[in-house]
């Protein structure tokens, strides 16, 4: 029913959807977040997490970058995973490892167990919550690799040659494949099945969620089956929360923390999770003016809520008014068309109801710097 | 030096174990033990240090019995044991001569009463609400495979548990083992498929090409993360450690296929390295997780592990001749599909050193025009498809050697068969 315009535009919108999780965290008003991240930084001791260090020095991911080279002038969205890698590293991949890494030390040592030892800490942080960053991380980026996977069946001549498209899914399998089976090995080298099963369900829902992710992007649904809200917020913890969430629970489990400190850390990542991705989807919605304007997603946040407020019927007069005559999409046009409404003022209270439940999570640890960054990220998701 | 403390015992095993079959009647296994023609062949060619003949010295590398020690490492024990629970090979060949024909009971046979629910245990493991993503990760959990992880992992345990005077049924945890060596296989299948763009898989349509690579991917990854709790719910740090290895080895093996090596003897080591990484670690260190579930010894958990990697490299071998030789009768036209990747493998390898020109072939991964049929039909008028075969009796053979070391049982002796299975099956 749809032009093949469309679903090339919508293509383009996805591909750049990797690169916007990518760099989203800068996005949300870069000075300010930047300080807050640096800042925690700091207190945790050295950066982040080795993780890139190690896997990007192996043999099997030099093979990859070498082969990559090949991809340059191809519109393999591997190339951009790539590229955000090496460039964005500083803060933005590694956000999760970051929030871990805080909590581990907001938390303190553990009060129970005497196979713990407080001398083995650095920074206030043990070695296994350490390498428990790293695995989040790990498997964060597996899956941006993952997500990059083309299908082969919708490639046209017009997007350039197949076999491209072929040599750059391969590499992309191989490569996530590689993250995630290192993910694996760290996991078990950490000797607790509890944080075993809880990570590995984190990837159990991660894959859902881009499953979700995927079959609500595609023209026909996001068009047509309009998700609600809540739905738009269970598949969002899956696809964006669960992993933090989960590794903030994990870390509380291998210093022995009691159930409820797992809670409170479990809600603290889910909420700042969400919080987050909804700064992230506002994002087109809250620059003024000028420029180009941005292209979002059909199941961005506000987009949601406005389809939600206004109903199925109007909204698609409105997508009707907004196709040009080539029946391509007129963004500026949908975006004044959901601006008109409540749908961002909507999603901005979602938002700020996420920091606050983030920021009210994390109130139990007793107070220290740790907490302090915890409470400065929580509360910079709401700032635009 | 190992090899002169091995060929001795080595070879009398074999000879005795030629007597037994022929008075046994399994005439169908004498016939991989004419080895002496292959060897005198390959030693009047001049063959290279790895392509050696049986007891021949000087060149030692190609037993499997040195590649267990060097090259696929993992300390194997070659002495000989004397220790009251292990069982000497010598016992084994006396009480193979006591077992009639009929008495080598039939793997499948013995291990359907474990593997009845297997697939309905798995489906399960499997739930998740998205009917089409459900459907994706079910696929090919049919019915429909061979089954022969799971299979090989339930006889060993069987023995295993009757070796460690364990009554009774299967332990939970070694069921679970079972069940999730078929499911990381499969993930890795999924992936393979996306990995070399196949289309068809035993008899159907690949994930991929009905679903599109997207999606075949994730359900791969969806497999991978529910064996992953499948296994961590056994609750066993050092199976969780065992089988993790096994997730690795996979990938890094995948790796391997990517490069080819100007050298031909690394080229050798690289493809039993590989075959050992992609199809081996999984049967062995299942074989050894089903281990240290029951016994604390690891002269046993070593045992399981070293069946299963000779049986798993045996069985690759024996794969990849079968890319030369199965269809050629049906359908008049080879598949030659690992050529078609690139892929350069025992056959081959083995080829190569009848005929040099493939040398150049390899190199370039066969991506000439016409250099899969060249390459194919240099690979026919050698020997390299009886050179492989032979090579993957050999390591059957260092598989029913280890297995023998265990007590007697029926299972023990389903897993001797077993060998014999995988030498002669021709699909």
């Amino acid at each position: 029913m749809l032009p093949a315009a469309w679903s090339r535009l919508s293509r383009g919108a996805l591909a750049g959807r990797g690169q916007r999780t990518l760099s989203l965290f800068s996005s949300s008003g870069p000075s300010n977040w930047n300080k807050v991240v640096s800042d925690a930084e700091k207190i945790v001791g050295y950066p982040t997490s080795f993780m890139s260090l190690r896997c990007l020095l192996s043999d099997e991911l030099s093979n990859v970058a070498m082969h990559v080279r090949k991809l340059v002038g191809t519109q393999h969205p591997l190339l951009n995973t790539a590229r955000g890698i090496v460039y964005d590293s500083r803060n933005n991949l590694q956000m999760r490892g970051l929030v871990v890494l805080l909590l581990s030390k907001a938390a303190g040592p553990s009060h129970t167990a005497s196979s713990l030892l407080a001398q083995d800490m650095v920074s206030g942080i043990y070695p296994s919550q350490r390498n428990l960053a790293e695995i989040t991380e790990l498997i964060h980026t597996a899956f941006l690799v993952h997500r990059g996977i083309v299908n082969l069946k919708d490639w046209t001549v017009s997007d350039g040659p197949l076999k491209d498209m072929q040599f750059g899914n391969k590499m992309a399998v191989l490569s996530g494949d590689f993250l995630l089976a290192n993910a694996c090995t760290g996991l078990a080298q950490l000797n607790n099945t509890k944080v075993v099963e809880l990570i590995s369900s984190a990837i159990r829902d991660l894959v859902q969620g881009i499953y979700y992710e995927n079959a609500s992007n595609t023209e026909e649904n996001s068009l047509t089956d309009g998700v609600d809200v809540a739905t738009w917020e269970e598949q969002t913890f899956l696809s964006h929360g669960a992993l933090l969430a989960k590794s903030c629970q994990a870390a509380m489990e291998l210093a022995k923390h009691d159930k409820d400190s797992q809670r409170l850390a479990y809600k603290y990542g889910k909420h700042l999770s969400l919080g987050h991705k909804l700064n992230s989807d506002l994002q087109p919605f809250m620059k003024r003016g000028m420029g180009e304007p941005m292209l979002f997603s059909m199941t961005a946040a506000p987009v949601i809520f406005h389809r939600q407020i206004v109903g199925q019927e109007r909204w698609h007069q409105q997508l009707q008014q907004a196709k040009t005559l080539r029946n391509q999409l007129d963004y500026s046009k949908l975006l004044a068309a959901v601006k008109s409404e409540k749908g961002v003022s909507s999603a901005v209270d979602l938002c700020c109801y996420h920091s606050n439940k983030a920021l009210e999570a994390i109130q139990a640890f007793p107070s220290s710097e740790a907490r302090s960054a915890l409470e400065n990220i929580a509360s910079a998701i709401t700032k635009f | 030096m190992v090899l002169e403390n091995m060929a001795g015992p080595w070879w009398r095993l074999c000879r005795r174990w030629t007597a037994t079959c022929a008075s046994t009647g399994l005439s169908e296994t004498v016939c991989h033990f004419n080895a002496r023609s292959v060897s005198s062949s390959a030693s009047s060619l001049g063959r290279a240090s790895w392509s050696s003949g049986p007891g021949n010295q000087r060149q030692p590398s190609a037993l499997p019995t040195q590649m267990n020690q060097n090259l696929l490492n993992p300390t194997s024990s070659f002495t000989r044991h004397e220790s009251r629970l292990l069982y000497p090979t010598l016992q084994f060949c006396s009480c193979r001569a006591a077992h009639s024909d009929a008495k080598l009971k039939d793997p499948f046979t013995l291990a359907q009463k474990d593997l009845t629910s297997l697939y309905d245990d798995i489906k399960k493991e499997l739930f998740v609400s998205k009917e089409e993503l459900k459907s994706l990760c079910d696929y090919y959990f049919d019915g429909k495979g061979k089954a022969i992880r799971p299979m090989i992992v339930v006889l060993m345990a069987r023995a295993l548990n009757i070796h460690s005077n364990k009554a009774g049924d299967l332990l939970p945890g070694q069921r679970a083992v079972a069940m999730i060596s078929e499911m990381i296989h499969t993930a890795s299948l999924v992936h393979d498929d996306v990995i070399d763009g196949s289309d068809k898989r035993r008899g159907k349509r690949t994930v991929n090409d009905v679903w599109g690579e997207r999606k075949a991917i994730l359900a791969g990854d969806f497999i991978l993360s529910a064996a992953s709790m499948a296994l961590a719910r056994i609750g066993n740090n050092t199976v969780v450690k065992v089988l993790s290895q096994v997730i690795e080895d996979l990938v890094r093996g995948e790796f391997m296929q990517l490069g080819s090596k100007e050298n031909e003897d690394e080229r050798f080591k690289h493809y039993l390295e590989k075959t050992f990484k992609k199809t081996a670690s999984l049967i062995a260190n299942s074989c050894k997780a089903v281990s240290i579930l029951v016994n604390s010894d690891p002269e046993v958990h070593e045992i399981a592990y070293q069946y299963g990697k000779n049986v798993g490299i045996a069985f690759q071998l024996v794969d990849d001749v079968l890319d030369f030789t199965s269809g050629a009768n049906q359908l008049g036209k080879p598949s030659a599909a690992d050529l078609k990747l690139g892929l350069a493998t025992g056959p081959v390898l083995f080829a190569c050193q009848q005929f040099p020109e493939l040398h150049a072939m390899i190199m370039r991964r066969f991506s000439s025009n016409g250099d899969v049929d060249r390459a194919w039909q240099y690979v026919l008028q050698s020997d390299g498809v009886q050179q492989t075969n032979y090579l993957a009796q050999r390591y059957c053979q260092e598989a029913i050697r280890q297995i023998s070391r265990l007590r007697p049982s029926p299972e023990r002796d389903a897993l001797i068969r077993l060998t014999e299975i995988v030498l002669t099956r021709n699909k």
